[in-house]
Formats: C-alpha cells, structure tokens, sequence
C-alpha cells in the first residue's frame, strides 16, 4: 500500500514536471515570429520584407510584418535593442540606414554592430553614378577633371541616405568641389536631375535603370565592387577611375534580417538556413531581379564584419563631410 | 481596329472589375477612417496583387487611392475629423452644414464634385498626358519656390475673422514643422534630444488632434444639451445646387490636375489652393467656413483632381508625384513593367486598358459613394454623448496606426489642446495647418535654389513658370489686401 502510494506520488510528480520538460524542449518558434520594417509601407525595404515573411512563413510558422518608420530607421532598432518580452521571436529588416544613422542621430541608446545578431544579410543593391543625357561628361574621368575646375551638384533622397553617403565619399576620395542638394526621397529628386538641374548624382540602381534604358540618363559607372548584371557595359567606379583615387570606392544599398542579441543560438540557426533556402529559390532571385538586385551571402559574423565594415567606411565620411 | 480589340479583350475581365470595385470600397471605407490612410491601404494591398494580372493589380490599387481620396471627406463632413489630410479643407464648410442639419447636401456634394473631379483628371491623363509630364518635368527648385509662395498667400483667404490672427496661426505651424532634422546639414532642430522628435512632427497625429479632438473637448466641457434633431441628414441636393457649383468643381479640377502633374506638391495643397480660389470669386464669400456648399465642392474637386494626374508623371516619366504613386511604380516593377516612355512603346494595349479601368473608376466611386454615404450619413443621428467617445477611441488608434508609437498619441492629445485652445481664442486652425505643411516645402525649396544656383539669386527669375507664379502670387496678395481694407472701411462705416 505505503509503495504503491509512493508509486503514485512519483508518477503524480512526473505527470506535473511533464508540461515543463516539454517547453523546455519546445522548439523555437513558440510564437509568432515578428519581422519589424524600419520604414513606411511602400516603399523598397517594405516589399523587399513582405515577400521574405511570405516565404519564412512556409518554412517556420506565421511571420507578422509590421512597420515601425521614423528617424531613417533607427526608431524600430532602438525599440529592438531595448530587448524584453517578444525579443526572441522579433527581427527587423536591415538596411544602410542602420550604420549610416548613428552619424546623423547622435546618442542613440544602442551600437549598431555590438547590441544585435546578424542573421544574414538578404540582397544587395548598387546604386550607379548617372548624369543627365544632355551632361558633357561621357566619363568618370571627365568628370573628375571637371570637377576639380567647377563646383558642382548632385542630388539625394535626403541626409544619411546611401545616395547622399556616396555623393560625399566621391568628394572625399577625389577631392571634388560638389554640393549636395537634397530631397525627400528620390521620386522627388529625379525630375531635377533628368532636366539638368543637378550635374549628378548616386541613385539605387532600380530608381534611375528606366531612364537609362531610355536614354534619358546617362550612367558613368556602378558603385559596387563588381558590374551589374542589369547594365552591361558599366564598370564599376573602383576600376574605371582607380588612378583618380577611387580604387576603394565601393557602396551598395543592402537589405539583412537582424535580432537583439538576447536572440537565442537555435532560432538563430534556424532563420539563417531558412533564409539561405529563401536566397537561394529562384522565385526569389526573380523577385529581386524587379528591384536590380542580386543576393547577398553574408551571415552569422561575416554579416556583423560587413557591417562594421560599413558603419567604419560612412563614420570617415561623416567626419570628412562635416555632418552634425 | 485590331489594336482596339486588343485592348478591350485584356479590360474586359471580371477580374478587372471586381478589382475595380473591391479597391474603390476598401479604398473609400479606409479613406473615411481617421489616421487610416489610402497610402497604408495601397501598401497593404500590395503583397495581395503579386499574384494578380498586372492590369488587374494596378487596377485594385488605383481603385484603392482613388477612394480614398474620396472617402476622407465623409468624416471630415460628419464628426469635424479629416480622414486623410487631403480632406482637413472640406471639413471647413462640410462640417458646419453637418450642424445646421444638412449632412446629405454636403455629403452628396463631397461626392459629385469627387467624382466629376475624377473624371476630369483621368480625362487630363489620357488626352494631355505628354504636355503635362513636359511642365512637370520644368519644375524645378525655383519654380516649386515660388508656387509655394503663392499657395501661402490662401493662408487669408481661411485666416476666419482676423488677418493677423490668422498670420500667427501660420507662423506657429511654421515653428512646429521646423522640430526635426536639418534637410541640408542632418543637424537637429527644436528636438530638445528626445528620440521621438528627432524626425519631424508626425502629421496625422497632429492632424486629428488639431481638428477632431477639440469637438470632444468642447462638448464635455460645455456639457451642451444632448442632441434632440430627429436626423441631421436633411435633404439631398437639389439639380440647382449642383449646377451651381459646377463652375467651381471644373475650375478646382483643372487646379487639381495641375498641381497633381507636379511630383511633390500633393492634393492638400491643392485643395486649399481650390477653396481659396473659389472663396475669391464667390458672391456669397462671407459665407466661407460657414457652411457653403460651394466651399466642398472647391475642397473636394481640388483633391479628387489631383487623383488622375499624379499618374500623368508617374506613368509618362515614371516619376512617382507622392507616396501612392510611388507604390504603384513598386506593382508595375513587380509584375516586370517600367512605367516610362518605354511602357508607352512596349506596352501600349497594357497603357490603353489601364485607361479604360481608370476611366470606369470614376463610375464606380459614384456608385459605391452613394451606397456608402447611406449607411455612414446614419452616423451624424448619433447622439454626440454616444458618437464622441467612439471618435475619440478613433483618434488614439488612429495616432497609433500611423507610426505604431504611443508618443504620437500623446502628441494627438497635445494638438488637441492647442485646437481647442485655438478655437476659444478665435485663431483659426486652417492656417495652422497650412503653415505647417508649406512651411518645410517653402524652406526646402528655397534652399535647394539656392544650392543648385551656387548661391546666385538671380536663379530665382529664370524662365516663364517662375514669373507666371511671380505675377499670380503678386496679384494675389494685393487683392487679399484689398479686400482686406475695403472690409475694414466697411466696417468701420
């Protein structure tokens, strides 16, 4: 009797200790996973994240996109770096505006390459140096020469945009005399620089591809470290004006799944072989083709050295440009 | 012939028209909810239309911005709450006919002069398209300085009773607009270090708090008597009223078309540039702000104008003229198309079945509008004890929704305060609100002519569109204050 009695006490504790070994075991995720876009709906970042938590969606359960804009993206990766409840089931959308925003917003309450995780970085995007179609200059060269007798000006999305960023990294390298004239946003940018209000410019690719396409624009060369696919014939800046000090210019617009760093190991791994499998569906790399984009292939600490790679290259610019 | 068949065989779908339909309903309901915007709805429609047609996916989403610019004027009508920024003028009349229990008239105005607007403006698109985009495309940093300059010079004619009282309501919606980053230098301004701040004042917050909360605020403070009208909707509107205001709806159109071939000025602006327009002709202008019908339907054919002929940069240059546009470049780059010259040669059956779809639009807000306005007319019935808690409820989700941000709600009940203060004190909120959305755009632009001038003034004077916007802004202001002094001596005799 007494061990049977003991018997039941045992299994009775055994039976309430279950539940417990089961959500220590519960695979991650829990819950719904919550990928964070730092700017407004509409625009490249937000599609770019639909289409991902779409297709993370099949591989690890309901993703809810929500859009968290204001401050060039900082606002939604302060709230990320505040970490606490939900931290381990939220990530945001990376973007050049998450290591081009310190420089802009001083005493932001968080590191933008210490305080998170890198996940992995999704798809890169150059932007491509473009004059208007009626402009003298048929080369960087020509240009650079130019500029150094005239002062020039080339337009931007805004302040701390990639655009404005590799307008002042062009000045800084070759020691140019260019203004920068900013707009809120390249739609309203474009129509002063096809009509020959501005001398130049360093639009995302996909913005100014049209107008090159139908010869509207001149494009001089592409920003990144290697030509594009999407404009044959264009050769990067680095090679084509490395004697005029441009050897290591190199800027790309690019778009990566972050976490705070409270994130744990194992839902780390699983979003970065989900996202590798998501990078590398040819459903996918069409998607992207619309935006000129090709993917990405840095995750884990190659994607956080890239990063501090990039926050290291605009802090330099920053200085040099003088921005507050 | 062949290329007609083309065109009607790729239009005419059933996909195209419920598309047609679901987007004018979404977009019209959105539209009329406040701090739901058409732009959230376009966007959230987006990710649905990537398996769509193409044309049937543009279809939806023009539908969509078209009903909602449509439908913010039905609340701004009913509870004295904008739904969409475009509609923060229609409210100035609309509202005050709500109170003197002709909802109905207001209403069906808001929605004959939208719709004749509409059909207007995609009349603009299809037959002007490429000498609109070409003036568009001449717009450049002066010449948008000096168009601003003269939408400024409307501030008097919605200043209400005082001149003066009305300059300092726009100055201090200069001051707010200046909180946040320094377009040229990125330095801040006004922000005192708080992170929330550091962008600018967000505008939907600062809208509904301006316009929809002091109506909270007044009613529990007055502890006005409850409502006892049997129905505030009253009577429709008659053939007479319409046909008289037809002169204004054409005239606020065409300035809708205008300034909606403008990328970046946006259909606020235009709205207000219409309802000054129409005040200054109208023999009855004291009535303005009153409850003139003719007052809606200049607010409304000035926004719903600009509806059509944002398209016209968007699809002959590819230039998005604003947020919605810019969204709906993102569907035509999706679904591998590139709105441009290029879209006109290779696409051309594509460009021509839009057309149709856009132009059935216009039909189909008429239709929906009236179906919607029935069901939401009810609303002015409901006893203002019952209805203003749950506009309240409204606006803080409203607030919410714009940025997900607690601090914009407080910023909501914040403006709320000064618009309630605003109106004790007799300072109209109007200018307010136009100094806060022509102020960034005065400074920006006067900046940029600068810049790309190198610092020469002279870049100010360089062609005809900076002189033609010289002379009307000239005009306009000696008027203004013509009219000014003559009141005055009348006044005083």
């Amino acid at each position: 009797m007494t061990l049977s009695f003991k018997r039941a006490l045992q299994a009775l504790l055994l039976g309430a200790a279950l539940p417990l070994a089961t959500l220590a075991h519960a695979e991650w995720p829990t819950d719904n996973i919550r990928l964070v876009v730092p700017y407004a709906p509409g625009g490249t970042t937000d599609i770019l994240s639909r289409k991902v938590a779409d297709m993370l969606q099949k591989e690890l359960g309901t993703v809810v996109v929500e859009n968290r804009p204001g401050a060039g993206s900082t606002m939604a990766t302060a709230q990320l770096a505040r970490g606490g409840r939900g931290a381990d089931h939220t990530i945001v959308m990376a973007s050049p505006g998450h290591t081009i925003g310190p420089m802009i917003y001083k005493s932001l309450p968080y590191d933008p390459v210490k305080d998170f995780r890198f996940i992995r970085n999704v798809i890169e995007i150059p932007n491509v140096m473009v004059v208007p179609a009626d402009s003298p200059y048929d080369s960087v060269g020509e240009f650079i020469e130019a500029a150094k007798n005239k002062e020039m000006t080339f337009s931007s999305a805004g302040v701390g945009s990639s655009i404005h960023m590799s307008g002042e990294l062009f000045k800084t390298l070759t020691g140019t005399n260019m203004t920068h004239v900013p707009f809120r946003g390249s739609g309203e940018a474009l129509p002063a620089l096809l009509s020959g209000d501005v001398d130049v410019s360093f639009e995302n690719l996909p913005t100014v591809l049209p107008h090159i396409q139908s010869g509207k624009l001149k494009a001089l060369a592409v920003t990144s470290k290697e030509a594009s696919p999407f404009l044959p014939g264009v050769e990067p800046i680095s090679t084509i004006a490395a004697d005029q000090g441009l050897g290591d210019f190199a800027t790309t617009a690019w778009f990566g799944v972050i976490a705070d760093d409270s994130m744990p190991d194992e839902a780390v791994q699983k979003l970065q072989a989900a996202l590798d499998k998501i990078v590398a569906d040819p459903q996918f790399l069409t998607f992207i083709e619309q935006f000129g984009g090709e993917p990405a292939e840095q995750a884990g600490d190659a994607f956080r050295q890239y990063v501090a790679d990039d926050v290291q290259r605009w802090s330099r610019v920053a200085g040099a440009a003088q921005l507050d | 012939m062949e290329g007609m068949q083309e065109v009607l065989a790729l239009f005419l779908s059933v996909d195209n028209f419920v598309a047609i339909g679901v987007g004018v309903l979404i977009g019209v309901v959105v539209g009329a909810i406040p701090g739901l915007t058409a732009t959230m709805a376009v966007a959230l429609a987006l990710p649905f239309t990537f398996s769509l047609e193409p044309i049937t996916a543009i279809l939806l989403l023009v539908g969509i911005y078209k009903g909602g610019m449509y439908g913010g004027s039905i609340t701004a009508i009913l509870i004295h709450t904008p739904g969409s920024p475009a509609s923060a003028c229609t409210l100035l009349d609309g509202y005050p006919l709500t109170q003197q229990g002709k909802a109905g008239k207001a209403l069906q105005m808001a929605l004959y002069s939208s719709c004749i607007a509409d059909l207007l403006s995609n009349l603009a698109l299809i037959l002007f398209a490429s000498y609109l985009a070409k003036i568009a495309l001449n717009f450049g940093p002066p010449e948008f300085f000096w168009l601003i300059c003269f939408s400024l010079t409307i501030i008097v004619s919605v200043a209400g009773d005082s001149a003066i009282k009305g300059l300092i309501a726009a100055s201090l919606g200069v001051i707010v607009s200046c909180i946040g980053m320094d377009m040229v230098y990125g330095s801040q301004r006004l922000t005192f270090d708080n992170f929330n701040l550091m962008d600018r004042v967000a505008f939907i917050p600062l809208l509904i708090g301006l316009f929809a909360v002091p109506e909270v605020i007044d009613f529990y403070l007055k502890k006005a008597a409850p409502h006892v009208r049997a129905s505030n909707t009253g009577k429709g509107l008659t053939g007479g009223e319409l046909k008289r205001s037809l002169k204004t709806i054409v005239r606020g159109s065409l300035i809708g078309v205008i300034i909606g071939a403008i990328p970046g000025t946006g259909a606020t602006a235009a709205s207000f540039i219409s309802y000054s327009d129409a005040k200054r002709r109208s023999p009855n202008r004291a009535n303005f702000g009153k409850g003139e019908l003719d007052g809606v339907a200049a607010a409304e054919s000035g926004n719903n104008g600009v509806a059509g002929a944002t398209l016209i940069p968007l699809l002959s240059l590819g230039i998005p003229g604003d947020v919605i546009t810019a969204i709906i470049l993102g569907a035509f780059m999706i679904h591998g198309l590139t709105p441009g010259p290029v879209l006109f040669q290779e696409n051309l059956t594509l460009v021509y079945a839009l057309f149709c779809g856009i132009m059935l639009s216009s039909a189909v807000l008429l239709v929906v509008g009236r179906g919607v306005i029935r069901y939401f007319s009810l609303v002015a019935d409901i006893p203002k004890e019952i209805l203003l808690p749950i506009v309240l409820m409204f606006c803080v989700y409203g607030s919410f929704a714009v940025n997900n941000s607690l601090f914009d709600v407080g910023l909501m009940l914040l403006f709320g305060v000064v618009g309630y203060l605003f109106n004790r004190t007799g300072f109209a909120t109007a200018p307010f609100l136009l100094g806060f959305i022509l102020g960034p755009m005065f400074e920006d632009n006067l900046r940029r002519t600068l810049l790309i001038g190198h610092g020469d003034p002279m870049i100010f004077f360089r062609g005809p569109i900076t002189w033609l916007f010289i002379v009307l802004t000239v005009l306009s202001l000696f008027f203004a204050l013509r009219r000014y002094w003559l009141d005055r001596r009348q006044a005083a005799a």
